[in-house]
């Protein structure tokens, strides 16, 4: 063989190892692997699968019946600007099933085409890409909403010698974040997120300006390392290709200042905020309505010209008339908050997120306030979107 | 040399592969019912274990040197008659004694009462001792023929196995080394090709007499098997002659041990038997090994675990409870139909992360199989994926089943020749267990096919797919190799055409040595 062969053939063999080494990695993810990604991929097709071949066999599903919302669901841009109320629910039994938002659906007799699930940042197969969660969903008709939590040190230290220790990650972490230090696993989720190719709406660390909850948020951080490290998560989902995601941008409107974090006109899809009426159970709270959570903030809200979605909307029973809370809240909607165009009922039976101690946001069990719900969203005409329905 | 360090490189793999395994199963998250968990942890661990010890015994994989036989050195050959067995076969055996090249003399140790037997013996110049109403069966007609003979080489001959002329220029060369106390050679068969359930039983044994034996050699515990092993007479002497009783051989094996004297395992084909070739004789063979080697456990190596070495404690031990595999089987069956009839679920794991885990351990026990291979007696023909001796061990779980509980009751089984012609066996008689089984998975997905497009929610049904289809991928694999057994009981409905030894050729059988 002359030299040139040579070079060749040393070439062209490099370039295989080079391109079958970055296949497996692209495969799988840092944390997950090739073969548990492809695995996971497995479960999802064997899932959707299965639907389709019941749907043949014992006829449509809830799918059909959801089929006025394809328009949002299948497509990016109808999902960008929705001219319709899009309701939806988090329920407590995802990620297990999404039973309980049917079983809520049925009792309020109106569609929640967004299902929203919480998923947190970590190396454990469950703070991975959600792909058989965001497949059922899909697969049910509905649109997933993932609340995506920037939990750092759920990162074991042991797999990523390069971060700083768990005690000191969350001091600016979000500038770390900025900087590129969890690229790794940004990048694996967008792929993930991209080879979902539906429409997924994100909601990336919600309420980054409550100094008590999360450690993303101003006791660790300045809003500039804020915006700038959702700037880069952004950056990098576009990078990978995964233009399927619509971003949700979620201050909590309760204090100050929280509009200035809002990263940018180019980077935000929706406006978002929870409205979650405690009543008197915490020291912190009292019985406040719909009105006195967002009343003051809305025009603020709408001033950034993207939908809003209200992403936790609920009221605990202790303290005040729950029903009238709901009927209140729900017909004011059209008339006092024109751009709000999508209501999630945050649906949770053993929810100790914020008081430590259980307490119950569901409504199902509850007849008078559900019969109360119901007739609101029909009243408003949030119950038939699709104007097949409502009488 | 080079194998047994990549061996022992794999083996380190393996077991780093086993352990992240155990970090990963044993977590308070994975237990689903308490009760089950344990059970099915048990059976896994038992089942990888297996695994592990394997490799271990395949770390010490070794061939001994040849050695030279002086011509002087007087043996014996004990073959066995008992009444039932047919005289045909014995016309073959007795003749290729005879050309055994060896200075040696032939003894018939005949129980048949039937005048034909001697004549048949002494036409073939062996020496016909006629042994009435001897207990112990064939060990104690040994031990009574030992009494009437002198020669210091005993080889025991199963009488369906055909000895080739070059037998004792393989083995007697080992016995100058005054400490060893026998010396046993590989089994390898001439009508394996004849049935299903032949050939798999033959796949059962090419690992065993190939790397298995020649591992056990290497750590100084290579066992006798009941065919065609060759005693010391001054060894079987000090232990009081020829253990008895089921598992006859390796009792007698482990008592030599713990009297001190060495075994040699040369892993060559100098002789050729019968292996069972219906299904019925296989599975009365099976029970009756797997009755008899918990003794080897129960009652041998508690008595004599101390004058053991450690590496023939391992050994024997993991010999001994080699039939626990009738225990953990059915466990491992009835799972996935527990969880898709009634959702208990022992352990709540995700399937596929017990796959990415469990992989790298499967992986690397597949690879020492295949390098293992290259120690196979005879690995131009023995090589290969086994796929009958597996599904008949599958098969064999109610047979170890019961041996493992006559074992602990301390029943005895009655003594039951190993067949040596195939015998009618009526189909359903040794096929319901896999009727049975199969019916059971048809009822089962019926009813999940109907369960999961009319009863089960719809919210649910995707979330649960990964699940429900990866039980019934997991009852699907049982089921494929029952359609093995199945084969095997189908073909046990009729008669062979013709005796397997009229195949046999004793003038060209056997290699030059």
């Amino acid at each position: 063989m002359t030299r040139r062969q040579r070079l060749v053939v040393v070439t062209v063999f490099v370039a295989c190892a080079a391109a079958a080494v970055a296949g497996l990695s692209a495969l799988g993810s840092a944390s997950a692997g090739p073969l548990s990604s492809a695995l996971g991929w497995l479960g999802a097709m064997t899932g959707s699968i299965e639907h389709r071949v019941r749907d043949r066999v014992a006829g449509p599903g809830r799918r059909a019946r959801l089929a006025w919302a394809a328009p949002y669901r299948d497509r990016i841009d109808g999902l960008r600007r929705p001219d319709v109320m899009l309701l939806g629910a988090y329920d407590g039994e995802i990620p297990r099933m999404l039973d309980g938002v049917v079983a809520l659906e049925e009792r309020l007799d109106a569609p929640l085409p967004i299902i929203q699930a919480y998923t947190a940042w970590g190396d454990r197969a469950d703070q991975q890409f959600p792909l058989q969660l965001v497949t059922a969903i899909e697969g049910l008709g509905s649109i997933p909403l993932v609340t995506w939590e920037p939990w750092l040190i759920d990162f074991e230290s042991g797999r990523h010698p390069e971060l700083p220790l768990r005690d000191a990650r969350d001091r600016h972490g979000l500038a770390a974040i900025a900087r590129g230090d969890y690229d790794f696993y940004i990048d694996t989720w967008a792929r993930s997120a991209a080879r979902f190719e539906k429409p997924l709406l994100v909601r990336f660390g919600h309420e980054m300006n409550d100094p008590y909850r999360y450690p993303w948020g101003p006791q660790n951080n300045t809003k500039e390392e804020y915006i700038a490290a959702w700037r880069h998560v952004v950056t990098r989902f576009r990078q990978a290709g995964a233009t399927n995601v619509l971003w949700v941008w979620s201050p909590h409107v309760a204090y100050e200042y929280w509009d200035l974090y809002y990263p940018g006109d180019d980077y935000v899809d929706w406006v978002a905020t929870g409205v979650l009426n405690f009543g008197p159970i915490a020291q912190w709270s009292q019985w406040w309505s719909f009105a006195d959570i967002i009343g003051t903030k809305y025009p603020t809200l709408a001033k950034f010209g993207k939908p809003i979605m209200i992403a936790e909307f609920g009221s605990l029973a202790v303290g005040g008339d729950r029903a009238a809370w709901y009927a209140d809240a729900i017909r004011s909607l059209p008339r006092d908050y024109p751009a709000i165009r999508a209501l999630l009922f945050f649906h949770a039976r053993d929810d100790q997120t914020v008081t430590y101690q259980k307490v119950d946001w569901t409504v199902v069990g509850d007849s008078a306030v559900s019969d109360t719900i119901r007739a609101a969203l029909r009243s408003t005409g949030f119950a038939c979107p699709g104007a097949a329905r409502c009488r | 040399m080079r194998d047994r360090v990549l061996i022992a490189a794999l083996a380190g793999i393996g077991i780093a592969a086993v352990l992240r395994l155990a970090d990963w199963w044993f977590r308070p998250v994975h237990v689903g019912q308490p009760v089950l968990y344990v059970l099915l942890s048990l059976a896994f661990w038992y089942a990888v274990s297996r695994i592990v010890l394997g490799w271990v015994n395949y770390a010490g994989v070794a061939k001994p040197p040849v050695r030279a036989v002086a011509n002087d050195m007087r043996v014996a050959i004990f073959t066995t008659s008992t009444p039932g067995e047919p005289i045909a076969m014995f016309e073959r055996t007795l003749a290729a004694c005879r050309r055994v090249r060896h200075p040696h003399t032939t003894y018939l140790l005949d129980d048949t009462r039937d005048p034909r037997f001697r004549e048949l013996a002494e036409r073939h110049g062996a020496v016909c001792l006629e042994l009435l109403d001897v207990p112990g069966a064939k060990a104690g007609k040994i031990n009574r023929a030992l009494a009437l003979t002198d020669e210091p080489f005993v080889l025991v001959l199963d009488p369906d196995h055909v000895p080739f002329p070059e037998f004792f220029d393989q083995v007697l060369g080992h016995f100058t080394d005054e400490r060893v106390g026998f010396v046993q050679v590989s089994q390898a068969y001439y009508n394996q090709r004849r049935s299903f359930t032949a050939a798999g039983a033959a796949e059962q044994t090419y690992a065993f007499y190939g790397p298995g034996q020649m591992g056990l050699f290497g750590h100084g515990a290579c066992v006798a098997i009941g065919a065609n092993c060759t005693f010391r007479r001054s060894a079987l002497v000090s232990i009081g002659g020829h253990g008895i009783g089921l598992a006859e051989d390796l009792v007698t094996a482990i008592r030599l041990h713990a009297e001190g004297w060495r075994s040699v395992y040369v892993p060559v084909v100098v002789s050729r038997g019968l292996v069972p070739e219906d299904l019925g004789s296989f599975y009365r063979q099976q029970l009756k090994w797997a009755r008899g080697v918990y003794e080897v456990a129960f009652t041998e190596l508690a008595r004599l675990a101390g004058r053991l070495t450690w590496r023939q404690r391992l050994s024997y031990l993991t010999i001994g409870t080699y039939y626990l595999f009738g225990v953990t089987t059915p466990l491992f069956l009835i799972i996935p139909y527990l969880f898709l009839w009634t959702g208990v679920q022992p352990a709540r794991m995700s399937f596929a992360e017990f796959l990415t885990v469990s992989a790298p351990v499967a992986i690397v026990g597949a690879a020492i199989y295949l390098v293992m291979q290259r120690w196979l007696c005879d690995p131009g023909s023995e090589r290969g994926l086994h796929w009958r001796g597996m599904m008949l061990k599958i098969a064999c779980w109610p047979v170890f089943l019961a041996g493992t509980v006559l074992a602990v009751l301390h029943a005895e089984i009655p003594y039951i020749p190993t067949a040596k012609e195939a015998v009618r066996g009526r189909f359903l008689r040794l096929a319901w267990p896999q009727l049975v089984l199969i019916g059971l998975y048809v009822v089962t997905i019926t009813r999940v096919f109907v369960m999961r497009t009319r009863g089960t929610s719809e919210g649910s049904l995707e979330l649960s797919a990964e699940a429900v289809w990866g039980m019934i991928a997991f009852a699907t694999l049982p089921v494929i190799a029952s359609f093995g057994t199945l084969f095997a009981a189908w073909q046990a409905r009729r008669l062979p055409a013709a005796a397997p030894w009229e195949t046999i050729d004793v003038d060209t059988i056997g290699g030059d040595a």
